[in-house]
């Protein structure tokens, strides 16, 4: 199973159960600047996905919460959801080095000047992205729910990642400035 | 309003008989309530852009001018300008209290007034757990927020800060940020240095200094002003 929306939607049944049109909402919660969702169908497909792999079931019997209208089915992890999920994850920490590794390749294939020019760029949407992350408000209180432990680990790595990419900003600014006065002609 | 004015800032040092350029036509615009964070490597120039922006080191060319007063002649502290270096910034073997008391009275403060507004720059700070102690007996955040006081005390409308959050504990470091950005939304003019990117959070201006060289929006117009910035309330 590749698709993301499947893995993020079963991060969140693992969280706890839930029916499908309040998954929705949660997703839309959770994952609003990640994963955008082009119609609330996309949920109820994954949902079959998962079923269909065994990573979520249907709660029945007791388990079900008590009817008041219509019957809504409800969804649990499975065992297998729960570790294929976290597989997943460690699975996944390749994403960002790959991209990060394309992104210095497609640099490297621009002559040094227009590649500074782009760093430049770069550096600029780097700044702004740092001074838009919120603060964590860490030490003053606790989280009070899996949705602020959620945005506060989120911000975190956000602020951490930028400051690695700053620095190869830096880095990076320096080789191109040798490479370009290296190649620039001699007389 | 324009409250600190860096105009085409150049600074060199001398050491062993080398010179080596530590910034580069550097300009910067900072208007009061607003806090600035310039981001950068080690020996990037950083802390010289603090102690020329605070006034205590003149630069070689370009001009410096805090609330339209001319600050290139160096030396001194400008009037109205607070500023927090690095480390234990100066206070070692006297309690932070005593430090904050002589920072006013050898500026001519009556002792009742220089009391209360020292216990009143503490709480502000959230150092007054700090007041009794002595410096080596604090931890780092403790010692940030007592020398954040200290500069408070003299009531500047200019706040110059050197790496806050060095060596801070993780979950100490927001708090400092929080107050940080507090401050400068009661009013004051913030500018931080630091090596830290999480220090950029929250700022009005993110700012890059490499080898001397600054970028980023050096004048408020040019920032983009954040919608739903958090207020802080520590």
């Amino acid at each position: 199973m590749r698709s993301p929306l499947n893995w993020a939607l079963l991060g969140l049944v693992i969280q706890r159960p839930s029916y499908g049109y309040e998954l929705v909402q949660r997703f839309e919660r959770t994952y609003a600047d990640a994963i955008e969702l082009s119609s609330p169908s996309q949920i109820y497909t994954a949902l079959d996905a998962l079923q269909r792999r065994s990573l979520v079931e249907e709660l029945c019997g007791e388990d079900a919460p008590a009817v008041v209208r219509q019957p809504k089915p409800h969804y649990r992890a499975t065992a297998e959801g729960v570790h294929g999920y976290q597989e997943w994850l460690i699975a996944h920490l390749g994403d960002e080095r790959r991209r990060s590794r394309l992104f210095a390749c497609q640099l490297a294939a621009l002559t040094p000047p227009v590649a500074l020019a782009v760093i430049e760029r770069y550096e600029q949407a780097c700044l702004l992205q740092a001074r838009g992350t919120p603060l964590a408000g860490a030490g003053e209180h606790p989280p009070d729910s899996a949705s602020e432990l959620a945005a506060r680990l989120v911000g975190e790595q956000d602020r951490l990642a930028m400051g690695a990419r700053l620095q190869w900003i830096a880095y990076a600014r320096r080789e191109l400035r040798a490479a370009t006065h290296d190649r620039a002609p001699r007389r | 309003m324009t409250l600190l004015q860096l105009e085409r800032v150049g600074r060199r040092h001398r050491q062993d008989g080398h010179e080596r350029v530590v910034l580069r036509d550097v300009t910067l615009e900072l208007d009061a309530g607003e806090l600035a964070v310039v981001w950068g490597l080690r020996r990037s120039g950083r802390s010289t852009l603090l102690r020329v922006a605070a006034g205590i080191e003149a630069p070689d060319t370009g001009a410096v001018r805090f609330a339209g007063r001319d600050l290139a002649g160096g030396g001194a502290l400008g009037g109205g300008i607070g500023y927090c270096r690095r480390g234990r910034g100066g206070m070692e073997g006297r309690d932070v209290l005593d430090e904050l008391l002589l920072a006013q009275l050898a500026r001519g403060t009556p002792q009742p007034v220089a009391r209360s507004r020292a216990f009143s720059a503490l709480e502000r700070a959230g150092a007054e757990q700090c007041a009794a102690r002595t410096a080596r007996e604090l931890d780092t955040a403790e010692t940030v927020r007592a020398a954040i006081a200290r500069a408070l005390v003299l009531e500047p409308s200019l706040l110059v800060l050197d790496e806050p959050t060095a060596g801070v504990d993780l979950l100490a470091r927001d708090g400092i940020l929080s107050l940080l950005r507090a401050l400068a939304d009661e009013g004051a003019a913030v500018l931080i240095a630091t090596g830290e990117a999480t220090a950029l959070s929250g700022a009005d201006r993110a700012l890059s200094l490499t080898e001397g060289e600054l970028r980023g929006s050096c004048a408020p117009e040019l920032a983009t002003v954040l919608p739903l910035r958090r207020r802080a309330s520590a």
